[in-house]
């Protein structure tokens, strides 16, 4: 399903961006959302004084859609990786825009429902008392995102100590420290792009049975 | 388009939460509630939500391709629509009002969802956008992206023209211009773009981080290529901070420019020592842990946590090695170093095991215990309570 509309109509919305350019930027007010038509944006944010990659979008894809809704703080940077064009609508031609456009709609219901789902998910993981049961359930929810993971053996999660600081709401610190334990005591291994876990079934079922109690 | 009609006698399940299903469904005629959980003061409770005919349900599972996060059961005899995700893809395009209105409670619940999770992270109130993007400005003009540090401080001058930091701003941008249009003609012509004369002060130091960037250069941030200026940079420091480094850090100073890449290489060595322990290579992640030791550049907090670490991976490779004498020094002076560090209970608790394995019992039990006394309450409490225990049954046995 692309979202690389050719039509005329939309050629005032379109955008042209140099590599390496903003085209927003964290905490901004944002009232805009965007449809790239050619060339790659990423989506940064500034954590512990780290500029992180958290997503590398193509052609086809939409981003800055939270603006939508209202307007609030971008939670992220977006920066064109080359030069990029760019259709940019204001929100108040959303309804015009999805008018003709329902594939447009289609995929906004996707993205919210993600989104939806993955908030959901990490209210799960934040609400878990215990530090411990906090980074055993980011590794859960790792590996429920990944549709190519068997549950049932040893697993590989690609992510680093930084990315389960941040799912859990921990300081890295806290979370290297249980992670090294997990790691001592042979249920997990640590490399510095991917985690392996040894049998996270283990962690579902204590992860559930202190959910439950709560 | 192959959509099914299935009926239900009352009380059956249509799906469990934790289900995984690409179907979606219309209530047709009959009842179906919707389990679920909400969160309410921070704990879950739950909530059932009444499906209406003629009501989409199931669907944002299937479109996100995610498990079912509510259990949806019927009341009295139901009969429902089952779809595909190509189905109800082909039913809803030719009816955008239908989009538009799922759009809107979803980006309602996604609203709302937001907010509860900002409240548990106690981030309600505490951040405050308009300072954020000042700061912002500030990372990007350290690390010496004009283009990124300009945007910012632009738009906090656009949005926020009166406010706290607005003068700071311009001054910044000031300065970035003045890289920019150093070649330009109408400043005095030093000709030579040359590297300052030695002996340049701090303030200098700092300003004309800018300018690197601005330079066409064509990759100003690769590790390899680092400019005579940044050289300068390393011997400055040197020459004015040799010695008792090691106590004397401080973080977090402005305008050090390779903050970015050492602190990578830092924690990349580091994870890699991790790995090498994991792996039983002690020897070989003695050498990294070392490494990261002696390392002369730490910036910022997450290096100051990994220096930290480094001390109490190396004193734990240390005693898998043998080494107990030189684990005893690295562990102690971990403990002396950085008396507040996470990682004091944890170095306890070994130097409690080196004695063990030394068969100074006495001593083993004293770390023990002062490991178990300790906050909070966690794993490594429980291992020196196991240990402790240990010793004590087999002298109890003797």
């Amino acid at each position: 399903m692309t979202m690389l509309i050719d039509n005329p109509i939309f050629d005032k919305f379109m955008v042209e961006y140099a590599p390496n350019e903003l085209i927003f930027c964290e905490f901004e007010p944002g009232n805009e959302f965007y449809i790239i038509q050619t060339g790659r944006v990423k989506i940064v944010k500034i954590v512990n004084n780290n500029e992180k990659t958290l997503d590398v979008l193509k052609a086809g894809d939409i981003f800055g859609e939270m603006a939508i809704l209202e307007e609030q703080p971008r939670s992220a940077s977006a920066i064109a990786m080359e030069q990029c064009k760019i259709l940019k609508f204001h929100r108040d031609n959303f309804d015009a825009l999805i008018q003709g456009n329902p594939q447009m709609a289609y995929k906004l219901l996707v993205i919210f429902s993600k989104r939806i789902y993955d908030a959901k998910r990490r209210l799960m993981i934040l609400l878990l008392e215990e530090p411990q049961l906090k980074v055993m359930d980011v590794l859960i929810m790792l590996a429920e995102s990944d549709p190519h993971i068997d549950m049932q053996g040893p697993i590989t999660l690609r992510c680093n100590i930084q990315e389960v600081a941040n799912w859990a709401g921990m300081q890295i610190s806290d979370v290297q420290k249980i992670l090294t334990h997990f790691n001592s005591t042979g249920k997990i291994e640590l490399f510095n792009d991917r985690i392996h876990v040894k049998n996270i079934r283990d962690f579902q079922r204590i992860v559930n049975s202190r959910r439950k109690s709560a | 388009m192959a959509i099914t009609t299935r009926s239900y006698k009352s009380g059956s399940i249509v799906y469990m939460e934790g289900d995984k299903s690409e179907t979606i469904y219309i209530l047709k005629s009959g009842r179906v509630v919707l389990t679920t959980k909400k969160v309410e003061d921070k704990t879950w409770v739950e909530e059932k939500v009444h499906v209406k005919p003629g009501e989409f349900f199931g669907v944002k599972s299937a479109l996100g391709r995610y498990p079912r996060d509510e259990t949806a059961q019927t009341l009295g005899d139901t009969t429902v629509l089952v779809l595909s995700l190509a189905d109800f893809e082909k039913m809803i395009l030719q009816n955008i009002n239908v989009v538009k209105k799922m759009l809107r409670v979803f980006s309602n619940q996604l609203r709302r969802i937001g907010k509860t999770v900002r409240e548990v992270l106690g981030e309600g109130d505490t951040i405050n956008p308009e300072v954020e993007l000042f700061k912002l400005g500030e990372y990007y003009f350290k690390m010496e992206r004009a283009q990124q540090a300009m945007y910012a401080y632009k738009k906090y001058l656009d949005y926020y023209p009166d406010s706290k930091y607005a003068s700071m701003a311009k001054e910044r941008l000031q300065k970035i211009k003045s890289g920019d249009f150093g070649s330009g003609g109408t400043v005095p012509d030093f000709s030579q773009p040359a590297a300052p004369p030695p002996g340049v002060s701090d303030e200098d130091m700092t300003d004309f981080s800018i300018e690197e960037e601005s330079a066409p250069a064509p990759q100003p941030e690769a590790g390899g290529a680092r400019s005579p200026l940044a050289g300068e940079m390393d011997d400055f420091l040197s020459e004015n901070k040799s010695g008792d480094m090691l106590d004397d850090f401080t973080f977090d100073e402005p305008g050090a420019s390779q903050a970015d890449n050492v602190s990578q290489d830092i924690n990349e060595i580091f994870y890699e020592g991790m790995r090498l322990f994991a792996a039983g290579q002690y020897e070989e992640a003695v050498e990294l842990y070392n490494r990261i030791i002696n390392s002369k550049s730490l910036q910022g907090e997450s290096e100051k946590k990994t220096f930290e670490k480094a001390h109490f991976e190396l004193g734990r490779c240390q005693y898998k090695l043998g080494k107990f004498n030189e684990a005893l020094g690295t562990l102690s002076g971990l403990i002396k170093k950085f008396p507040n560090s996470m990682m004091v209970k944890s170095a306890l608790l070994y130097i409690g095991m080196i004695f063990e394995d030394l068969k100074n019992f006495d001593k083993a039990v004293t770390y023990y215990s002062k490991v178990m006394s300790m906050e909070p309450k966690d794993q490594t409490n429980k291992d020196a309570q196991n240990r402790l225990m240990k010793i004590q049954n087999s002298q109890g046995r003797r």
